[in-house]
């Protein structure tokens, strides 16, 4: 593994790395890219004009939630909460509004998502940054235990009341999230002309004017083993099979919205010879099993996307039932290569990727960088399995409760 | 807290107005100090009252003509019309809630600006603290990749 130290700051601040610009054959659209959150970065906006003031308003959305919740930095906001084991805390509103997000997550997925999955993920080995896990651990993880349930966390605005040996983990919607905040923060530092895209790690939301017949993305099934996950730019007669055993990437076009996967083939690390992967199952407490190796979603919001994206790993058999039951456009890709497109997802290269209105966790109106929470776990998303949410308690009653 | 629902569940009269105010009020009552002799309104009152209400009507439509001007003025500057060619609708500024806005479009773009697909690693972050101060560090290196 090759290693290069690139950035180094002092006081807590943390300067943002540079960014690199991108030659993908079009002089309407800058593109640009730059690590991020332990992936990387990448920026799509027209004018080209406006992407110094995009980069700039990118940069500070994402080190604002990094510091907000970032499970692997010891001076996060998250990582403070776990350090306390337990009690009522008042958060900064980003941390407010991204733990409502996968508060929401959960209650629309029926628990297939759930940030209470953080000691799981702990206990099996994913206790620090992906690359700083020994990939061959020896020692066997503990015993599996289901995730205590997102039920267990109470959020009222900005106030949250987490058990004491509760680890939230929010990977399910927080790079979705920053997408979200980035593509709105970016186009209101444009002055509100033209348009722009912006992908973490693959997750990517739109904000704007997209170009005519929509903003031009590769679907893929594995990263690029260069350099992360971006490997867009060339055209749709350059592209070929990806790595052996991967089926061939698809052109998509998404005129408006966001789009999202998940994967078991990435961040997966063995211990005591087992190959696990950093997608839990809370029900189990385990890596997920089932038949879906990769999992693109489209939707409204890029934190829909990437949480349905999860689900429906999680949900294997179920996974195709759930993303109908959601209205949501999907390409799923099995663990011999074969590709299921549901929901309107285009079959076709370069088809257009619509996604429904309306989004079931965020509703992106707040400021930049994470506003006074909108979007309330107990709010009005609907649930897409309602046996599993009308037993859920209502989140806000203890604390209101508390305050009478 | 329970009072607080019922206030605000209930109707709350307005100050000096009985329980059936709201429905009793119609559009010619006035006090007793408006009405001339024999019970009906003053001439002249009335006069005033129609002119004030003509002039509300004409103040009404030059404000509705105004704000469709200005709605239209502010659109024509938000979609730069070097690039407006010949695309038929587009979205507007907030993230995934899209307007449609006839007449505006993006540029033709050919090229795949993106990737959707499993997130590899590119960095690690590590924090320390030093003499007090928390150091942040950032390692690039290629992603750890497995196929299954």
């Amino acid at each position: 593994m090759t290693m290069t130290r690139t950035l180094t700051s002092v006081s807590g601040r943390t300067a943002a790395p540079s960014w690199q610009r991108i030659s993908t054959g079009d002089h309407a659209v800058a593109v640009a890219q730059r690590d991020a959150l332990g992936t990387t970065a990448r920026l799509a906006v027209w004018p080209p004009e406006n992407a110094d003031a995009a980069m700039a308003a990118v940069d500070d959305v994402l080190a604002a939630l990094d510091q907000q919740a970032s499970r692997f930095r010891t001076d996060s906001e998250i990582s403070w909460l776990h350090r306390r084991s337990g009690g009522l805390f008042m958060l900064s509103d980003g941390l407010a509004e991204a733990v409502s997000v996968a508060l929401a997550a959960a209650r629309w997925t029926g628990g297939l998502t759930d940030p209470t999955v953080g000691s799981a993920l702990i206990a099996l080995g994913y206790d620090r940054d992906f690359a700083a896990i020994d990939p061959e651990r020896r020692d066997p993880p503990p015993a599996p235990a289901p995730a205590p349930g997102w039920q267990t966390v109470r959020l009222d605005g900005p106030l949250l009341r987490l058990p004491a040996g509760v680890r939230l983990d929010l990977g399910a919607t927080a790079k979705g999230l920053g997408s979200d905040r980035a593509a709105r923060a970016a186009l209101a530092a444009a002055g509100q002309v033209g348009g722009l895209l912006i992908s973490l790690g693959g997750d990517i939301a739109t904000a704007g004017i997209p170009p005519r017949d929509g903003w031009p993305i590769l679907a893929a099934d594995a990263p690029d083993r260069a350099g992360g996950p971006d490997r867009a730019g060339g055209p749709a007669a350059a592209r070929g099979p990806g790595p052996a055993g991967a089926s061939r990437a698809q052109l998509v076009r998404l005129p408006r919205g966001a789009v999202a996967t998940s994967s078991i083939i990435c961040r997966n690390w063995r211990r005591a010879g087992r190959l696990l992967h950093h997608i839990v199952d809370p029900r189990t407490g385990l890596p997920a099993g089932g038949p879906w190796q990769t999992v693109s979603v489209g939707a409204i919001t890029c934190a829909d996307a990437n949480a349905a994206a999860t689900a429906a790993i999680i949900a294997g058999d179920q996974a195709v039932a759930w993303l109908g039951s959601a209205g949501l456009p999907a390409r799923l890709v099995a663990h011999d290569g074969e590709v299921r497109y549901v929901g309107g997802w285009p079959a076709e290269d370069g088809g257009r990727l619509q996604v429904p209105a309306g989004s079931h966790v965020y509703t992106g109106w707040g400021p930049r960088g994470g506003a006074r929470p909108r979007a309330l776990p107990t709010g009005a998303p609907p649930c897409v399995m309602p046996e599993a949410c009308e037993e859920a308690p209502s989140s806000e009653a203890p604390i209101r409760e508390a305050r009478k | 807290m329970n009072s607080d629902r019922e206030y605000r569940a209930g109707q709350v009269p307005l100050p000096g107005f009985g329980d059936g105010a709201p429905n009793d009020w119609a559009p010619g009552d006035r006090g007793p100090g408006d009405r001339g002799p024999g019970g009906q309104p003053a001439p002249a009152r009335q006069d005033g009252i129609r002119h004030a209400r003509r002039m509300s009507n004409w103040t009404l439509a030059a404000l509705i003509a105004g704000t469709g001007a200005a709605t239209v003025a502010l659109a024509h500057h938000a979609f730069p019309s070097a690039t407006t060619t010949a695309g038929t609708s587009a979205t507007a500024a907030v993230p995934g809630q899209a307007t449609t806005v006839n007449g505006a479009s993006g540029p033709q773009v050919a090229h795949s600006v993106a990737s959707t697909s499993p997130s590899g690693v590119t960095t690690t972050t590590t924090t320390h603290i030093v003499n007090g101060k928390t150091v942040v560090t950032h390692v690039r290196h290629v992603p750890a990749y497995h196929d299954n």
